[in-house]
C-alpha cells in the first residue's frame, strides 16, 4: 500500500473516533454543563465534575499521540462545543489542554505514563501560567517569577496575579527568569503542584465574568524546582515548538462563544425578524463568516496534527479573527434579543462577558496585532 | 395567587400540548411542563391558567402571552424579513499598497467618482515619492526630505481617501468581502491589490545584514547609514540588473567605492546586448566601480571590520555595506488567503486586470499576465484607468499589454531599451 493510501486510511479511521468523542462531549455540554451554567457564572461554582466528565468523554485525549496521530481539529472542536454552552468551562478545557501540551511535549518522562493517562482522562486537572511569560518573551511586560540556582535545582519566588483551573489538588505549568548575581540569564519552565507548602493560593478580586474558573492568585515562597518538576530549560525553544498549538486550541473558545451567540439570534428570529432585519451582523451572515473561519483554523490544525508547523502569522490571524467575531456575535445577539437578552439570567448577557474574555485573554487582540505587525515588517540591517 | 390544583384529564392530554411565548421577555410557557413553581402542574392548558397568573420571569400577565409554534431555522432563513441587513457604513473600494500603483489607483478612481468611499491600506507611512528617483538621488543631491513629494496624510486629504498607514494587510476573507489587517477588518465592495513585490529571500544574503532597497523606508535607512559615516564607503552590490547597476552608478558618482557582483558575465545581461554592456563598463572606467561577473555569493558575515562577502570561488570581499539587488518576488499571502489564481504573481485577465475572484482586481508589480510579471512604472497608469472604469461602471478602455520602454538611469552612460 502506498504511503498516501495509508495516510488516507488512517484519516478515515480518525473519523468515527472523532465523531464519537464529539458526541460524548456534546452530551456533557448539553446535559450536566447546561444544567449548572448559570451557577458557574452567577455563584462562581467551579464545575470540577463536568471537567472530569469531559475527560472521560475524550476531550483532552484527542490532541495527544496516545492513540496514534494527534487530532488537533477534534481537540479544537471539543473546546468549541463546550464554549458554545459555557465560555468559562470552555476556557478551563483549554487550560487543561495547554497543560496536556506541556506534559506531552516537554520531553521529561516523569510527566508521561500513568500520570499523563490520569491527566488526559480528567482524573487530575491542571492549568497554565504562561500568560505572563508569553508576554514577557515578546517584550510586552517583565517576568513575574524569579528563579535562583541552588544545589540540585532552582528556587522560585514571586506572585502570579491569576492562574485558572486550579484547586488544592491541581497543578500547572509555570515559568521563571533565572537570575544570577542580579542579572537575568534565561527562563525555565516547570510543573507546580498546588499542594506544595511553598505555594499559596490567594483569593482573586471579583471578575466581570468567567467566575467559576478556579482562578487564584499564586504566591511562590522558595518553591523548589528539581529535575522531577523541570519542563524546559531554556524555555524559548520549547515555546517556539508549541506556540502554534497553544494558540490554535484557544481559537475553539472564540468559535464556541460565537456559535452560542448565533444560536441565541435564531432563538428570537421567529418573533423579532421583522425588527431585527434592520440590524447589521445577522445570524446567517455571521454563520458564513464563522464557518469560513473554522475551516481556516482546521486547515492549520491539520498541519499541526501531521507534525508540521503552521505559519505563525496565519495562526495569529485566525486567533484574532475568532476574538473579533466573538465580540461582534455576542454584541449582535444582545441587539437581536433586546430586553430578554438584557435579563441578568440570559445566556446572551453572560456571553457578552465571555466574548470580552476571549478578546482580552493572552494573547489579546492588541497583542496579536502587534505580533502580526512585527512578523510582517521587513527585516533590515540595524 | 390562587393556584388551583388542576387535574389533567385523559381527553385534554390527547390533544397536542402547545407552547405560548411571553411577548415581553421571550419566556416560553409549555403546557406539557406547566409552571410548577406557580402551582401549574404539567399538562395545564393555557386557557386553564388563572387570569392572575403572571410570567415567572418578567411578571407581565397572561394576556401578554401568544401562541408559539416554533419554525425550523431553514424556514426562517427563507423569510423576506430575514434577508434584511443593516449596514455600518457604505462599502467602497479598498486598495492595498501606497506605492505608485496604490496612489495612481486612488487618484484615477477619485477622478471618475467623487463620492465612492476609498480606503488605502499600507504598511508604510503612505508618503508619495518616485521610486525610480531612489537610484539617482545621491548624484542629484536630493535629500531624504525632498524625496517625499507629498505626505500620505496630505495625499489622503486631497483625494478624500481614508488612509490606514503603518497597517499590515494580513489576509482576505473573500467569502465575506473583508480585508483583515493589523488594525482591524475592513469590508469592501471591491478590493484592489497594489502591494507590489518584495526582495526575493536568499539565504546567502540575510536580510539583517544586507540592504535590499525596494521602498523609500529602506532606502532612507540605508542613506542614513551611509551618510552617518561622513566618508566614502566601500559597498558590495550583489546583482547587476537594473536596480543594482543604477545604485552602483549613483554610489560611485558620489565617491563611494563599489564592487558589483553578478552571476552573469556582464552587467544588465538580461536587458542589454553584450555590446551595450561593454559600453556601460567603458563608461564606468573612470569611476570606482569594479564589476565581477560569473560570481555567486556564498555567504555574508558581519565582522569587527564591517561586512565580509565570501564568493563561491572562496574570494572574500570586505566592505562597509552589502546591497542585495538580486530580484523581486510577489508575496503570495493575500492572494493565497483569497484563493486567487496564481501564476508567477497574481494572475489577472489581460483586458480588465481582474483576478479569479470577480470583485478583486490587481495592478502593478504584484500581477502577472500570461505568467509574466512586469515590474515597471509605465503600465501602471494605464492599468489604474482600466480598473477604475470597471469599478465605476464606465465603458472601460481595454488594457493592452506591451513591453514598456525601460530607461536605464546609469548617469555615466544612459540607455533606453
Amino acid at each position: 500500500m502506498s504511503a498516501v493510501l495509508q495516510m488516507a486510511a488512517a484519516a478515515t479511521d480518525a473519523g468515527p473516533a472523532r465523531a464519537q468523542m464529539l458526541d460524548a462531549v456534546r452530551a456533557v455540554a448539553s446535559g450536566s454543563l447546561a444544567a449548572m451554567v448559570d451557577e458557574i457564572d452567577r455563584v462562581g461554582t467551579y464545575p470540577e465534575s463536568v471537567l472530569r466528565e469531559l475527560g472521560k468523554a475524550g476531550a483532552y485525549r484527542a490532541q495527544t499521540a496516545l492513540d496514534g496521530q494527534p487530532d488537533f481539529v477534534a481537540a479544537i472542536q471539543a473546546i468549541t462545543e463546550v464554549s458554545r454552552v459555557c465560555g468559562a468551562t470552555g476556557f478551563m478545557v483549554w487550560c487543561q489542554s495547554a497543560c496536556t501540551l506541556y506534559m506531552e511535549k516537554c520531553g521529561n518522562s516523569v510527566f508521561r505514563g500513568e500520570r499523563f493517562e490520569r491527566h488526559v482522562r480528567g482524573d487530575t486537572l491542571g492549568g497554565t501560567a504562561l500568560s505572563n511569560p508569553m508576554k514577557a518573551m515578546t517584550g510586552i511586560e517583565p517576568m513575574l517569577l524569579k528563579a535562583e540556582r541552588v544545589e540540585g535545582g532552582h528556587v522560585v519566588n514571586g506572585t502570579l496575579p491569576w492562574v485558572s483551573n486550579l484547586g488544592k489538588d491541581h497543578y500547572f505549568g509555570g515559568a521563571a527568569t533565572v537570575v544570577a548575581s542580579g542579572q537575568a540569564s534565561h527562563e525555565i519552565m516547570f510543573m507546580v503542584p498546588c499542594d506544595d507548602p511553598a505555594i499559596e493560593l490567594r483569593e482573586c478580586p471579583s471578575f466581570a465574568g468567567m467566575e467559576g474558573t478556579g482562578t487564584w492568585g499564586v504566591r511562590f515562597t522558595n518553591f523548589f524546582v528539581g529535575s522531577d518538576r523541570m519542563m524546559a530549560d531554556p524555555v524559548r525553544p520549547f515555546l517556539d515548538r508549541i506556540r502554534a498549538e497553544f494558540i490554535l486550541l484557544q481559537v475553539g473558545m472564540g468559535l464556541g462563544v460565537s456559535q452560542g451567540a448565533i444560536d441565541s439570534m435564531w432563538d428570537v428570529e421567529q418573533q423579532l425578524a421583522h425588527v431585527n432585519q434592520f440590524l447589521e451582523d445577522r445570524p446567517a451572515a455571521l454563520q458564513v463568516e464563522l464557518d469560513a473561519l473554522a475551516d481556516r483554523t482546521f486547515a492549520l490544525a491539520r498541519i499541526a496534527s501531521e507534525g508540521g508547523q503552521p505559519a505563525l502569522l496565519d495562526v495569529l490571524d485566525v486567533r484574532a479573527h475568532a476574538s473579533e467575531l466573538a465580540l461582534r456575535s455576542a454584541q449582535s445577539a444582545l441587539m437581536h434579543q433586546g430586553a430578554r437578552g438584557y435579563l441578568l439570567s440570559s445566556a446572551v448577557q453572560r456571553r457578552v462577558r465571555e466574548s470580552h474574555f476571549v478578546a482580552i485573554v493572552t494573547p489579546a487582540i492588541k497583542h496579536l496585532r502587534r505580533e502580526m505587525a512585527r512578523l510582517s515588517s521587513p527585516v533590515t540591517p540595524s | 395567587m390562587s393556584a388551583p390544583a388542576l387535574a389533567v384529564c385523559g381527553a385534554d392530554a390527547a390533544a397536542a400540548f402547545r407552547q405560548y411565548i411571553c411577548r415581553a421577555c421571550g419566556l416560553i410557557y409549555d403546557e406539557a411542563t406547566g409552571d410548577p413553581d406557580s402551582g401549574l402542574v404539567p399538562g395545564t392548558r393555557f386557557e386553564d391558567i388563572p387570569d392572575d397568573w403572571s410570567c415567572p420571569l418578567c411578571g407581565v400577565g397572561k394576556a401578554d402571552f401568544e401562541i408559539y409554534v416554533p419554525q425550523a431555522r431553514v424556514a426562517q432563513a427563507g423569510s423576506p424579513s430575514h434577508a434584511g441587513h443593516g449596514r455600518r457604513d457604505e462599502l467602497g473600494v479598498v486598495v492595498v499598497g501606497a506605492g505608485a500603483a496604490g496612489w495612481q489607483m486612488a487618484r484615477v478612481l477619485r477622478e471618475r467618482d467623487a463620492n465612492v468611499p476609498i480606503t488605502l491600506v499600507t504598511s508604510c507611512s503612505g508618503d508619495v515619492y518616485d521610486k525610480p528617483t531612489l537610484s539617482v538621488a545621491l548624484a542629484r543631491a536630493i535629500s531624504l526630505a525632498a524625496l517625499v513629494k507629498e505626505t500620505g496624510a496630505q495625499a489622503a486629504a486631497r483625494l478624500k481617501v481614508r488612509l490606514m498607514a503603518e497597517t499590515h494587510a494580513i489576509s482576505v476573507c473573500a467569502g465575506t468581502n473583508a480585508l483583515r489587517t493589523t488594525r482591524g477588518s475592513v469590508r469592501y465592495k471591491s478590493l484592489v491589490l497594489a502591494h507590489g513585490a518584495a526582495p526575493r529571500p536568499d539565504p546567502a544574503l540575510p536580510a539583517d545584514l544586507c540592504w535590499a532597497i525596494n521602498d523609500l523606508r529602506c532606502y532612507a535607512k540605508f542613506r542614513q547609514a551611509v551618510d552617518a559615516s561622513g566618508e566614502a564607503q566601500r559597498i558590495v552590490v550583489v546583482g547587476a540588473g537594473l536596480v543594482g547597476c543604477e545604485l552602483a552608478n549613483d554610489l560611485a558618482l558620489t565617491g563611494h567605492a563599489v564592487v558589483l557582483l553578478d552571476v552573469a558575465d556582464r552587467p544588465l545581461a538580461n536587458l542589454l546586448p553584450a555590446r551595450s554592456s561593454q559600453d556601460l563598463l567603458d563608461a564606468w572606467a573612470p569611476l570606482a566601480i569594479e564589476f565581477m561577473g560569473n560570481t555567486r555569493v556564498k555567504q555574508v558575515k558581519k565582522t569587527d571590520f564591517g561586512m565580509s562577502v565570501e564568493t563561491d570561488s572562496a574570494l572574500v570581499l570586505n566592505g562597509d555595506h552589502v546591497l542585495a539587488a538580486t530580484g523581486l518576488q510577489t508575496p503570495g499571502r493575500l492572494a493565497q488567503s483569497a484563493g486567487l489564481a496564481w501564476n508567477n504573481g497574481i494572475s489577472v485577465s489581460t483586458d480588465a486586470l481582474r483576478t479569479s475572484v470577480p470583485n478583486i482586481f490587481a495592478l502593478g508589480d504584484c500581477i502577472s499576465i500570461d505568467g509574466q510579471a512586469t515590474r515597471f512604472i509605465e503600465p501602471i497608469a494605464r492599468q489604474a484607468q482600466v480598473i477604475a472604469a470597471h469599478l465605476t461602471g464606465c465603458a472601460p478602455p481595454t488594457y493592452t499589454h506591451v513591453r514598456p520602454l525601460v530607461r536605464v538611469k546609469t548617469g555615466s552612460r544612459r540607455f533606453t531599451v
